[in-house]
């Protein structure tokens, strides 16, 4: 894993083949959202699959099971110079210790707490070598409670980070809520994140597979992007208000440019820089390229050539704090190759 | 099977692998320990296997999921585990539960004499002989690695931010604090304890000098640092984590401030996972990613003797039996070769 952007050609670790990296669902979300009934459910309707389920110490009650472990939210800076760069120690010691287990598992969960910051979790992903080897973030799921969401992203931050971070949203008590005041929560999560996918339950009622080994995480889904997603109105009363932004360009980017440019924007303001995403179209390339991005760590590849026949435009996704002051239209303007 | 392709694999096989057994346990083989002429093996199935030169392996179910660690304690083995218990097992199959933690791991033992160490979280648990309850040493994050010197007086407890070296005085531990930024692992006190080591989270070793804390650091390496081994009179700390075996002198004033490492046993492009002294020599048996093994001298101009062959998974233990004998090297497979180290008369 590289900090601040740089290209490799030679990319060995993701490798959709690979079966026995065990792929790794985040779940995050406030206290009483309903993490706790997911678990269970999670635990519950196994249908002959082994998960192993990592919880906070301050969990609630009522998980019981032999493939539960306690964790205790350490989090450890990195001794790399990244300054971001901050890792869950427990989990690296956790993951390793059910990585020597005899029988395999088919998925691992890890809960954490109400008021954690997900970039922790997500980043021992791309900088422990063991972690990645053997392991795979698979997604990063939140709890949202439809009643409360509104008000816990105005008293805190971390709410706010919980769904900017997230791949995919449940948005849980639906019940208990009004239709048009579902339609405004709804906005004001797209309004952070325009990407992730947004499943409205009861009792966490959505179906396992589309919250367990979803692969978000993998390069491949980069792909998925749609573009018709990105067109983000982004008027909002704080600066410090997590937003999106997006570009797209059908002159192909130079890659030396690109680079530098991209490579300067991590290093710099990679602590508000909370996701990147991007497909790119490089001049003299034939191949797609596609990274994503937390924080100032990314992960880049080629990804195969074009498809035929389709338009070969770069998009770029960024989803932060203070997008505004980082001159990230001109800065990816300035990648056009002339 | 054809008879030319048979020579051929019996000519391909290493002098050990010929006079040696295979086992395929079908568990990772986490960590062994020598009790004896027998040497203990905990698996990622939670069973100790005990290995012994002319018998089968005697195996006892001990934890639920994986054996975490080991200690030898006299003619036993500690282990802890990540069902939370901390056990003493005898070869003949008997189980003491020193200590059930419950839903919280055991992540590492260490022992000396008749003391019994074990942690979980971030404290570790003291049994000496005539007290029933432990003594309890807490630490601000997870213990990440237990060593005792060789009087037994100081135990080292690697964490995040550096290791905290207990004394022992009149009965009472007292604490002094290394600090190092990052998070440290495996610990290690040198022969002459006058340095203690510890494996990094990066790809880097880190020590001090005890007396007066000076820092040493050791870097350069592509990979984490997974094992290490103290080697011969000088002596050398043989390290994991490279495509050799990377050996850092701890002779004179100084150690290895401000000098480069011999680096032995080239794997080519597999990287070093095992490291094990071979005790009265300056050599070092070196196990690699891809389950091969070198022995080499502690001399860049002498050549290695290869000594397993590639099995296709990384070698995570190799021990080598109390009156020098029998060497046993085990991989994340769970494929075991025992054999003796000397050829027979």
């Amino acid at each position: 894993m590289y900090e601040g952007g740089i290209y490799r050609t030679n990319y060995k670790e993701i490798d959709m083949e690979n079966t026995s990296q065990v792929p790794v669902t985040v779940l995050t979300g406030f206290l009483g959202a309903g993490k706790t009934t997911l678990l269970n459910r999670i635990l519950t309707e196994q249908h002959g699959r082994k998960y192993a389920v990592i919880v906070n110490e301050f969990g609630e009650q009522g998980i019981d099971n032999d493939l539960v472990v306690d964790a205790d939210e350490e989090v450890f800076e990195m001794n790399n110079g990244c300054i971001c760069c901050t890792v869950r120690g427990d989990l690296i010691r956790i993951l390793s210790g059910l990585m020597k287990r005899a029988d395999k598992l088919d998925a691992i969960i890890v809960e954490t707490t109400g008021l954690a910051d997900p970039a922790p979790v997500a980043q021992t992903f791309f900088v422990d070598q063991d972690v990645a080897d053997r392991t795979k973030l698979d997604a990063i799921v939140t709890v949202a409670d439809a009643v409360h969401l509104s008000s816990q992203l105005v008293d805190h931050h971390e709410a706010e980070e919980q769904i900017a971070f997230a791949d995919v949203i449940l948005l849980n008590k639906v019940e208990l809520v009004e239709d048009n005041d579902i339609v405004k929560v709804n906005d004001r999560i797209r309004k952070i994140n325009p990407f992730a996918k947004i499943i409205k339950t009861t009792r966490c009622d959505a179906p396992l597979d589309e919250i367990v080994g979803l692969n978000a995480f993998s390069l491949d889904r980069v792909l998925d992007i749609e573009p018709d997603f990105l067109e983000s109105d982004h008027d909002h009363e704080h600066d410090d208000d997590v937003t999106s932004l997006s570009f797209v360009s059908d002159t192909p980017l130079d890659m030396d440019k690109f680079q530098v440019w991209f490579g300067n924007l991590l290093r710099t303001k990679g602590q508000d820089i909370l996701r990147s995403k991007g497909i790119l179209n490089f001049k003299g390339e034939e191949e797609r390229y596609v990274f994503q991005g937390v924080h100032m760590l990314m992960d880049a590849s080629p990804m195969g050539p074009w498809p035929k026949g389709k338009n070969r435009s770069s998009r770029v996704v960024f989803i932060g704090r203070d997008l505004d002051n980082m001159n990230l239209k001109e800065g990816f303007e300035n990648c056009k190759s002339a | 099977m054809n008879a030319d392709l048979e020579k051929l694999q019996e000519t391909n096989k290493t002098e050990l692998e010929r006079r040696g057994s295979i086992f395929n346990i079908g568990a990772p083989a986490i960590e062994a320990v020598t009790i004896r002429n027998q040497i203990a093996v905990g698996f990622g199935d939670g069973t100790v296997r005990f290995f012994q030169s002319g018998f089968e392996p005697k195996t006892v179910k001990a934890h639920k999921g994986v054996v975490l660690s080991m200690a030898n304690y006299a003619d036993d083995v500690l282990t802890g585990g990540d069902d939370g218990r901390f056990l003493k097992i005898s070869s003949d199959g008997n189980i003491e539960e020193i200590f059930n933690f419950g839903s919280k791991w055991v992540d590492c033992v260490a022992s000396h004499k008749d003391t019994k160490v074990c942690s979980s979280g971030k404290t570790v648990y003291i049994w000496t002989k005539n007290r029933d309850k432990p003594q309890t040493l807490d630490h601000q994050s997870t213990v990440a690695g237990l060593a005792f010197d060789n009087k037994g007086k100081r135990l080292a407890v690697s964490r995040y931010g550096g290791v905290t070296v207990w004394k022992l005085n009149n009965n009472k531990w007292t604490a002094s604090n290394y600090t190092w930024k990052g998070s440290h692992g495996t610990v290690t006190f040198s022969p002459d304890t006058k340095y203690i080591v510890t494996a990094m989270q990066e790809n880097q070793i880190h020590g001090w000098r005890i007396n007066d804390k000076a820092d040493l650091a050791m870097r350069g390496y592509p990979s984490k640092i997974k094992s290490f081994t103290w080697v011969g009179d000088t002596p050398y700390l043989v390290t994991s984590g490279s495509s050799d075996a990377v050996c850092w002198p701890f002779d004179g004033k100084e150690g290895p401030m401000g000098r480069k490492p011999i680096v032995v046993a080239n794997g080519g492009k597999e990287l070093a996972t095992f490291v094990k002294a071979l005790n009265g020599e300056k050599a070092v048996f070196t196990g690699f990613t891809d389950g091969s093994v070198l022995l080499a001298e502690i001399d860049e101009s002498k050549k290695p003797i290869m000594i397993r062959n590639s099995t296709g998974a990384e070698v995570s233990t190799i021990a080598i039996s109390s009156d020098n004998s029998q060497i046993l090297i085990g991989d994340m497979k769970g494929s075991i070769l025992l054999s003796s180290l000397w050829a027979d008369n």
